[in-house]
């Protein structure tokens, strides 16, 4: 993905075979899924010279969920915003998921998993305290917005502190005004990276449309004029 | 799928089928024939996109005017659905179930009705007591430049 990943199993006895597993499987979605390689999958099949048909079933039933993601986000996270085919605001969060599947497949009970802004954790920091999740200020790189806590739980966030280019709106081209992130805490961190690329991408449509979401998902928006709102079921994931 | 999100699922068919019944109820066909109703204002919404989910319909018993009715909009979890009727000589024809999606004039105000639910607050800057930061990146080659660096580091020469 060409993001450092971290990964921090916390257990007793954790089996360092199944962390390099995990990090074998992330390379793997880096060579398949990555629009940067001329040779992966995605890049092939955008270019026509691998047939969907023929794609790996991974890919396939990736490429499957960003058409449902897409219909679900009215359009706002689109596969091809930005012209070719470019899944990557739901696979970043997809791998780190299967990636915290892994682990926990392979016993472990307490692990975070992060990459890019997406995190994952499972069962908690230190016995009987969950994860804390910092909610990166805008402005202020050593300070949080916000703090998140979970013994289950996907985080992701969308924006551009200085306005980046790299989020467009597919419905205007250009990049979004008035909010500076979003993120959304849920059950699955692939669907909550889509869900935070799209509200970022509406712009001041994105906290009410947060504001519907269901299936567990709570939003958080920081807007450019220091306000900062939050869907209801968010205040519960609040900590200290 | 967890029970819970089933059970979400469930309810946009629901919705509408309330809809229906109670516009069933309103729209009973009278026996002597009226001049149709005044148009239902329509905002004009060219960014709006409206879906057909549903479509159930059936002949007519006898010919003479077609009218179409909208119910109102019902808010669920996942959409905007709306309900709308057709009528020949007075008799239910046709019904059709209708998810609204977009940016135009008539989905903002139906945001508008949303917006109440979410809690507002002042952006703070806390102390970063955490594990680990989620927030934006650039790109997706460029690091995040934020405190997971120096969480990092710290952790590596801790």
């Amino acid at each position: 993905m060409g993001i450092p990943v971290g990964i921090d199993v916390r257990d007793a006895g954790a089996d360092p075979a199944a962390v390099e597993r995990a990090f074998a499987h992330l390379r793997w979605v880096d060579a398949t899924f990555s629009t940067y390689r001329a040779a992966s999958e995605v890049r092939r099949l955008d270019a026509g010279t691998l047939a969907p048909a023929d794609a790996h079933p991974a890919v396939r039933s990736v490429l499957a969920r960003c058409e449902r993601l897409g219909a679900r986000t009215r359009g706002c996270f689109d596969v091809r915003a930005t012209g070719a085919l470019d899944p990557s605001g739901f696979v970043k969060g997809w791998a780190i998921e299967r990636a915290a599947a892994l682990l926990a497949a392979a016993g472990a009970r307490n692990l975070c998993v992060h990459a890019g802004g997406d995190v994952r954790v499972r069962g908690e920091r230190t016995p009987g305290e969950p994860w804390r999740v910092g909610v990166q200020h805008p402005t202020l790189r050593d300070r949080v917005a916000a703090v998140l806590t979970g013994r289950n739980l996907a985080v992701a966030t969308s924006g551009a502190y200085e306005r980046g280019p790299h989020v467009v709106d597919p419905r205007t081209g250009r990049a979004p005004r008035g909010v500076l992130s979003v993120t959304v805490a849920g059950p699955d961190l692939g669907t909550a990276d889509a869900y935070a690329t799209a509200a970022f991408a509406m712009g001041l449509d994105g906290p009410a449309w947060t504001a519907m979401l269901g299936g567990g998902y709570e939003a958080l928006t920081i807007l450019a004029d220091g306000r900062v709102l939050s869907t209801p079921g968010l205040a519960a994931l609040r900590g200290g | 799928m967890s029970p819970r999100a089933a059970a979400r699922r469930a309810l946009p068919v629901a919705v509408a089928a309330v809809a229906v019944a109670a516009l069933l109820a309103s729209v009973r066909p009278r026996p002597r024939p009226t001049a149709p109703p005044p148009p239902r204002p329509v905002l004009a919404a060219p960014a709006d996109t409206a879906v057909v989910r549903g479509v159930s319909s059936k002949r007519p018993r006898r010919q003479g005017p077609v009218r179409t009715a909208t119910g109102d909009v019902a808010v669920t979890p996942f959409s905007y659905m709306e309900v709308r009727v057709t009528l020949t000589a007075g008799e239910l024809t046709r019904v059709e179930t209708v998810e609204l999606s977009g940016t135009g004039a008539r989905t903002q105000a139906i945001n508008a009705r949303a917006e109440p639910i979410l809690r507002e607050e002042a952006l703070k800057a806390g102390s970063a007591d955490v594990d680990v930061v989620t927030g934006a990146t650039y790109t997706s080659r460029s690091y995040l430049q934020s405190l997971q660096s120096a969480i990092d580091k710290a952790r590596r020469g801790g």
